[in-house]
């Protein structure tokens, strides 16, 4: 059987999924649901088949359908969405099962199931569109799916709020990402459409399309598309300084904390960058910004995540941390090629699995305690056995904890140390060698990051877990529903990376070098994309290190975790130096990263009310009051003068119309037997 | 036989007339007469070409309008006995109910 052709359930059952609990699930245990719970399953059963069935050849499923004459929808699944399918199914999955425990004493738990199918529908559109239209299309389906979720508890001022942050912030890059769009259509439209119009339909939006005539596209203007693109990623992805949403996205229940931060939405931009990779590819300058923006993300929001005592929110800063190295990862293929992809959808893939965990323990963690605030827990260890554990495990993952040998092709570590040290290591240091201007820097976020996310990631770990409870609270173990995803996700975390490293990387860099992009150029069309745009990849790109000659360089990572790890057991649990001196608001470091350096007041104060409002309003309105309303109201005072004079003539008296009438007459005779007046 | 000519200068004096006492009286039953004038000088004409061309259609023509204004001036002044009871003369400058 040919699983491709049912590749259309796999968002089609979610949304359906949505209909139907919406319709039904007021009347059924748990809100209804269930339903979405069996319809992703499917949809992840779906995405398995047509994985086993694509895997070994390479293949591609492609379903198209025409939609006017230059446009269409349809669905292309190659190793890049492949994977992507299983692990927002799978991890959407396990955090459905999760939230039947954790919504159970919620009233709006039919809405809740609802939209969450809505999300995880929405966002295998985004995986599975084969153009950019509809790529876009599912991308705003995602984008008010957050904004409904975030603003689950509307009622409460502070969620309907970080609702409308969140919509507004990424529709900022949405708008980006709509102009690029545009452009690239009427890039398309000039370019291309000639090349191609007379071998019969072509569909100019559709990602195949676009790659293929990528040569006939002039660089700038790629480099325009590009970056606005990346405009849009860094919107939904929370990259600086679009990210100022997502730590207030916290705001949603914690189920939808994880589905953002794991398998749905801030990986849409991710994915967004590493589909149109190879455009990105032929115009290196816009890798470079996404490698820095990526890079200064990581260090930039590990630096908050530092001070922040909401269990959820130093997540959320793990969290644009993570995605920043993601990028770096993507952005780094102005040097190596099309392996970057294959090294950040890894980063992508390991880290859904231990930060879903992360915040499924933290709800865990917050569902018995009550509350958010990491100074009033502590001692949890001995109540909570398989919460801490598996959040250990997930937080050893998170910080990169790892040694860094092989025993034959499987090196030894968690997955997050694996596929961090294959962006850091590969990655970064490859660009370093290779002389890229930025390689340094770039190398530099990504070593120092590494060591502070450690650091935070283990102090969140040691406040919440260890030592004397602070608060005494009746604390208690979660129920199976919620620690069996748990611990599912603890071990992927602990062993998904160390299994399927190579595999995983060699299927990814498949994607751009299928048959398709033979046909091309068999000689390597990545590579020369890159020289258009005045970038050289080298033959052999990837620099490999041995643990026998560049041993400091391989122990970077290795050292900057541990190192976080034991300055974070040194202060939060062996209490060596006291955290008051430290973290008190007369520090002035520690003052601006807890204020999150002034993000707000800038932002708020600065952009948005002095620029925005003081400048772009204050013009507007004059320019709308006075300019284009004096207009109108011209317009309507002439009619109304012409209209009091006109209303003279009517008198309603017959004989007036009669004489007008035959006046009329006469003086049309007149001209058209002498031709004058 | 008298030119055509003839008839039709008669035939505009008496839609002039017509016409004046349109525009000019005050009466509405002498402005329907005013109108049957008109008529009636359309269907001068129709004879007077009827006969130059020695073809029956003009003739056939004028009995078709001379009933078609009989009906016409029953309900004319049908409409002028109503106006008459409601306001008590048939005054047209009274009459100017088409004004908005």
């Amino acid at each position: 059987m040919d699983f491709g052709s049912l590749a259309f359930l796999i968002p089609g059952l979610p949304v359906l999924a949505f209909v139907l609990t919406l319709a039904f699930g007021k009347k059924m245990p748990h809100g209804g649901g269930h339903i979405p719970i069996v319809a992703i399953a499917l949809s992840f059963i779906i995405s398995v088949l047509i994985f086993l069935q694509i895997y070994p050849e390479h293949g591609t499923v492609e379903q198209s359908a025409h939609w006017f004459s230059v446009l269409n929808v349809g669905i292309f699944i190659d190793p890049l969405a492949i994977v992507m399918l299983m692990m927002v199914t799978f991890v959407s999955l396990l955090i459905h099962i999760y939230a039947l425990g954790y919504m159970s004493h919620d009233p709006g738990q039919t809405r809740y199931f609802a939209e969450t199918a809505l999300f995880t529908a929405a966002m295998l559109g985004v995986v599975l569109a084969d153009n950019i239209l509809q790529f876009f299309i599912a991308w705003e389906l995602v984008g008010l799916c957050s904004y409904l979720l975030i603003g689950f508890w509307f009622r409460k001022p502070s969620a309907a709020a970080a609702a409308k942050k969140a919509f507004l912030t990424t529709r900022v890059g949405d708008v980006l990402f709509l102009a690029g769009i545009v452009i690239l259509y009427f890039n398309m439209y000039t370019h291309v459409l000639p090349e191609v119009g007379s071998h019969g339909t072509v569909y100019l939006l559709q990602f195949k399309t676009i790659f293929a005539h990528l040569t006939l596209i002039p660089t700038d203007q790629l480099t325009i598309i590009t970056l606005l693109f990346f405009g849009g990623a860094v919107g939904k992805s929370g990259q600086f300084p679009l990210h100022v949403w997502l730590p207030d996205a916290m705001e949603g229940p914690t189920t939808v904390s994880a589905l953002i931060h794991a398998a749905t939405m801030v990986t849409a931009g991710v994915y967004l960058v590493a589909r149109t990779f190879p455009m990105f590819i032929a115009a290196p300058e816009s890798l470079i910004i996404v490698a820095l923006i990526g890079g200064f993300t990581a260090l930039f929001a590990s630096t908050m995540g530092l001070v922040m005592n909401d269990i959820k929110r130093v997540l959320a800063f793990s969290t644009i941390s993570q995605l920043g190295y993601m990028m770096m990862g993507l952005g780094v293929g102005a040097i190596i090629g099309a392996e970057a992809v294959g090294f950040a959808m890894f980063h992508l893939i390991n880290h859904a699995f231990f930060k879903a965990c992360l915040f499924l323990c933290a709800g865990s963690v917050i569902h018995a305690v009550g509350t958010n605030d990491l100074r009033e827990m502590g001692g949890l260890y001995g109540k909570m056995k398989i919460t801490a554990i598996t959040m250990l495990i997930s937080s050893l993952a998170l910080a990169g904890i790892g040694i860094p040998v092989s025993i034959g092709a499987i090196k030894l570590g968690t997955s997050g140390f694996i596929s961090k040290d294959a962006i850091i290591l590969e990655g970064a240091y490859s660009y370093l060698h290779f002389g890229g201007a930025y390689g340094s820097l770039i190398f530099f976020f990504g070593v120092a990051a590494a060591l502070l996310t450690s650091i935070y990631t283990f102090r969140l770990w040691f406040m919440a877990f260890t030592g004397k409870p602070r608060q005494e609270r009746h604390a208690h173990e979660s129920p199976s529903t919620m620690t069996v995803p748990l611990m599912i996700l603890a071990a992927l975390a602990l062993v998904f990376g160390a299994l399927t490293f190579s595999p995983f990387i060699h299927y990814l860099e498949t994607t751009y070098e299928n048959e398709f992009f033979e046909e091309i150029d068999p000689s390597g069309y990545i590579h020369g994309l890159a020289e258009r745009g005045g970038y050289h990849i080298p033959e052999n790109p990837i620099v490999h290190l041995t643990l026998a000659h560049d041993t400091l360089i391989m122990m970077l990572p290795v050292i900057a975790g541990l190192l976080g790890l034991a300055i974070s057991w040194a202060i939060y649990h062996k209490r060596m130096f006291s955290v008051a001196s430290i973290g008190n608001m007369r520090n002035p470091l520690y003052r601006i990263l807890a204020k999150r350096y002034y993000q707000h007041e800038i932002f708020i104060e600065l952009i948005s009310l002095k620029f925005t409002y003081g400048v772009l309003a204050l013009t507007g309105e004059f320019s709308d009051r006075k300019i284009v309303d004096g207009i109108i109201d011209g317009i309507s005072s002439f009619i109304i003068g012409g209209a009091e004079v006109l209303k003279k003539i009517q008198t309603g008296v017959v004989q007036n119309y009669a004489t007008a009438t035959i006046l009329g007459v006469a003086l049309l005779a007149l001209v058209l037997t002498f031709g004058v007046i | 036989m008298l030119p055509v000519s003839y008839y039709l200068i008669v035939s505009a004096i008496v839609f002039s007339i017509g016409v004046y006492g349109v525009m000019t009286l005050r009466s509405g039953i002498m402005i329907m007469m005013c109108v049957e004038l008109m008529l009636n000088a359309a269907n001068i004409n129709l004879v007077a070409f009827s006969a130059h061309f020695s073809q029956v259609n003009g003739h056939v023509f004028v009995l078709f309008s001379i009933a078609l204004a009989a009906a016409e001036a029953a309900i004319g002044f049908a409409i002028l006995m109503n106006i008459f009871r409601s306001r008590g003369n048939v005054n047209i400058d009274n009459i100017n109910i088409l004004r908005w």
